[in-house]
Order: C-alpha cells, then sequence, then structure tokens
C-alpha cells in the first residue's frame, strides 16, 4: 500500500494541475438572469426618453478578475501590458501587476482586474463569448436591492453604498466574490469597482463643465443635478460623471468590468 | 461602368505603390495576402503604427454592399466624419464642410485624398439608403459611405472620440467631429463644431499627404 501514495500523490498533483490550467484557460464567471425592466436616465436631455425599456440578459454574478484576465492575456499575446497597442490602452494598462503574465501581490488572481481600458475590456468579453452590458442594462441590475427588486428603499444597500463611496480606493482589492449577493445573485456592482459599460460614449459632455481629464478621484464630482430623475442617487451621479470623462484607452486604478450576454440560447451565437 | 471604375480603382492603387512609406523602424514587412481582384495589386502589409486607427479590425460595408475594412484606406489622405443620413441640422452642415475642404485641395492631393462618410444610424442606413445618399448629394467615387456593426461603429467612435446617443424621435445626438487620417492611418488633426477652421483643416490633409 505504502509503495503506491507517490503515485497517488503524484496523480493528485497532475488533477490539480490539470485544474489549475483549466482555470487560466477560460472565462470562468458565472451568468445570473436579470428579468426584462425599465431604465430611467438620471440626467437626459429634452431629447432622451425618460424610461428605456430593457429586455433579460445575462450579467456576470461578479467582476472579472486577475485570474480571468491573465487568461485572456495568456491566451491574447497582444493585450499583455508590454505588446499592448497604445492605441488601444494607456500607459498605466496593468501596470499594478508584476509582469505580463504575473499578476502579483498588488492583484491577488481572485480580485477584480483593474487598470484595463475599454478596448481591453470589450477584447476580453469576445474572447469570452461574451460582451459589455449596456448602460442601461447595467444600471437596470445596479437598481436591485439586497432582497428586493427594486433597491431604491434599501436602506442596507444604500448604507453600504455610501460607506463604499467615502472610501479610498484600497491599495489591493478584496476578492471579487467577497460582496453580498444582491436580489438578483449578483456581487459587487457597488461596492468594489467602477465598471466600464459598452456604450460609455453616448455620455454626453455637454452636461460636464470640467475640462480636467484627470481621472480616478478628481472627476468624481457630483454637481450638475439640474434636469435629474433622482437628484437623491449620489452614486449614479458619480457613475455618470465618470463615464462623460473616459476615453476607450484610459484605464485607472479603480476601474474594472464584467460581462454580459443575451439570453438567447447559445446556438444562436456563430 | 463597373469594371471601369473596378480599372480605375487597380489603377490608383498601383499608383500608390510606389512612394509607399517604408520606414523600417515602425514596420516589418509580412507575408502578403492572396489578391481578392483579377487585378489588385497586393494590399499595403507592412504592419500599422501603434497610432494607426487601421489597428481596429471593425469591418463596414459600403453602399455598394461590399465589405470594406478601413485599413483599405491605407497610403491616402482622409477625411473621415460620423453622421446619419436623416440628420436635418449638423450633418448637412458637415458634408457641406467637407465638400468645402474638398474643394480647397490642391488637385494633386484632391486625387489622392478619400472622403469617408460612417453612420452610426445601422437600421436605416443601410447601403442601399447610404447609396441613395450618395446619389442625392452627388458624391463622387472618391466618397466612402459606411455602414458598420454596433461594434464597428462603437469602436471607431471610441477610437474618434465622438460620442452619440439615439433620441426620441429616431435621431441621434452626437459630437461634430471632422477626423484627418494620414497614410498610416494615424489622427493628425480634428476639427470640433460646425463652424470655421476648413483652412486648417485643408493644411492638415496637405501635411497627411506627405507623411
Amino acid at each position: 500500500m505504502s509503495f503506491r501514495m507517490p503515485i497517488v500523490r503524484c496523480g493528485l498533483t497532475a488533477l490539480a494541475l490539470a485544474s489549475a490550467v483549466k482555470v487560466l484557460a477560460e472565462d470562468t464567471a458565472a451568468l445570473r438572469l436579470i428579468p426584462a425592466g425599465t431604465y430611467e436616465p438620471l440626467l437626459r436631455s429634452s431629447q432622451d426618453p425618460a424610461r428605456i425599456p430593457v429586455a433579460a440578459f445575462l450579467l456576470d454574478e461578479r467582476p472579472v478578475t486577475n485570474a480571468d484576465f491573465l487568461a485572456f492575456v495568456t491566451a491574447n499575446p497582444k493585450w499583455r501590458r508590454s505588446l499592448v497597442s497604445r492605441l488601444f490602452a494607456d500607459t498605466s494598462y496593468l501596470q499594478h501587476w508584476s509582469a505580463d503574465l504575473e499578476p502579483g501581490p498588488a492583484a491577488p488572481l481572485r480580485a477584480p482586474v483593474v487598470q484595463v481600458s475599454w478596448f481591453a475590456a470589450r477584447a476580453y468579453a469576445r474572447w469570452a463569448g461574451k460582451r459589455l452590458p449596456t448602460t442601461a442594462e447595467w444600471e437596470l441590475a445596479a437598481a436591485a436591492g439586497y432582497d428586493r427588486p427594486d433597491g431604491r428603499n434599501d436602506a442596507a444597500l444604500k448604507r453600504d453604498l455610501y460607506a463604499w463611496l467615502a472610501r479610498p480606493v484600497p491599495a489591493v482589492f478584496a476578492d471579487a466574490t467577497s460582496l453580498r449577493p444582491d436580489f438578483h445573485g449578483i456581487r459587487g456592482l457597488h461596492g468594489l469597482v467602477w465598471e466600464w459599460v459598452d456604450d460609455f460614449n453616448t455620455a454626453m459632455v455637454t452636461g460636464e463643465s470640467r475640462a480636467d481629464t484627470t481621472l480616478d478621484r478628481n472627476l468624481f464630482c457630483g454637481a450638475g443635478s439640474a434636469g435629474a430623475s433622482d437628484t437623491t442617487d449620489y452614486a449614479a451621479f458619480m457613475r455618470a460623471a465618470l463615464r462623460a470623462s473616459l476615453k476607450a484607452d484610459n484605464t485607472t486604478t479603480s476601474l474594472g468590468f464584467r460581462c454580459a450576454r443575451d439570453t438567447a440560447p447559445l446556438n444562436a451565437f456563430p | 461602368m463597373k469594371t471601369v471604375a473596378l480599372f480605375l480603382l487597380c489603377s490608383t492603387a498601383f499608383a500608390l505603390a510606389p512612394d509607399a512609406p517604408a520606414d523600417p523602424s515602425r514596420r516589418q514587412t509580412v507575408t502578403a495576402k492572396p489578391d481578392t481582384c483579377c487585378c489588385a495589386p497586393p494590399i499595403p502589409t507592412a504592419a500599422y503604427s501603434a497610432k494607426s486607427l487601421y489597428q481596429a479590425e471593425g469591418s463596414f460595408t459600403d453602399d455598394a454592399g461590399r465589405v470594406f475594412r478601413l485599413g483599405e484606406l491605407r497610403g491616402r489622405p482622409v477625411v473621415l466624419t460620423m453622421f446619419f443620413a436623416s440628420c436635418g441640422y449638423a450633418c448637412p452642415l458637415l458634408v457641406a464642410d467637407m465638400q468645402a475642404i474638398r474643394a480647397k485641395l490642391p488637385p494633386a492631393i484632391r486625387g489622392r485624398a478619400a472622403f469617408v462618410l460612417v453612420s452610426f444610424d445601422l437600421a436605416r442606413d443601410t447601403p442601399p439608403a447610404l447609396a441613395a445618399y450618395r446619389e442625392q448629394h452627388g458624391l463622387g467615387r472618391d466618397w466612402m459611405l459606411l455602414h458598420g456593426t454596433d461594434d464597428s461603429v462603437r469602436e471607431l467612435a471610441a477610437l474618434l472620440g465622438v460620442s452619440y446617443k439615439p433620441e426620441t424621435g429616431g435621431g441621434f445626438s452626437h459630437s461634430n467631429l471632422i477626423t484627418i487620417l494620414n497614410r498610416e492611418g494615424e489622427i493628425i488633426h480634428q476639427r470640433a463644431g460646425l463652424r470655421g477652421g476648413l483652412d486648417e483643416t485643408v493644411a492638415a490633409l496637405t501635411l497627411a499627404n506627405r507623411e
């Protein structure tokens, strides 16, 4: 019996390796269904609809992690930090990683990936067979409370949200799955990182007077609330301001993303 | 007629080939792709520069229904504007400005330049609708009217810094931006807004032709 142990151990090691490789070879976030609903844009001109119907869709239960993104850059060399085209990502792209294929101590594998551009987030989503959510989809999902589909009066959610907004960006992020799931089983829409949306560039800069496009903390100004549908939703102002001030190649220390997919069956995609 | 157009296109491309840029520090030669048209010269196949918009892989369809990639514009100075055909206010002004820019160009540059209109109205600006627009506005062969996918159009808008958003009436609110690309597909000038700046844009195009 004893002579077999090493073989068993070898087998286990091989198994562990195989599963590690498996984790590193694909996008691993599970999708949850967000039922159809209505998005009420916070900031809109007279030309914009007050209510935008949103079809049911699938959304990742958590943001994309460093492990996921490592798998992506491993499979797609042109998205590695040292190889990425400056057209698609600015100079701080993945700068907190230790090396091209080594997230390192500042980017734990299970923490959400940040310092990624919109182009990179989109390329990841395409590789994963998914897409980025639209603004309307993201906001519809993010409107859920912990225990009810409409989180507007969810005191616990509001408390956590504003506590997060008051905290500085941490040097190292917590696990992407560490936050309490909401009504739809989605984690971390609020409280972890900001997230790219596919149509971030629908945000018109006309409501925005700040000429300074430097990112991170100095862009989060909640001014300009005239014409807003819900003037108490400070977090939504911050998201709108962020989207309006971003360019597609920008990367910031608190901006990540998650993916979405249509509810149509998989075989509908070529 | 179609054959003549094709022949002209091909001969233009031949004419462009000899002075294709060849800076070895920025580009490396890779193998030529097989030709897609009987008389087509090889499309320049050197790698694109780091700032070239032609790195984007999005696909478009021109108003003749032909699949079109922006990289096909390589080697020509380009005047590029995103618009939608049913736009009643800003877009006609943008197109008129592009025509004014074209008229101001020295003939040698006018003969090489490409005038490109890319629509963000995916539903209505189909290739036939764009062909009708070409007809109505008397746009010649050096104008390209492109229909894209949500993916390719949004990517191009992001690259140019164009914001656009559908409105309730079926129109779009959008940035008014005329972009000049040099022969490598790098942005070298943008005119924002709807007034003035034509001479600067013409000067940029002259420069674009040299780079």
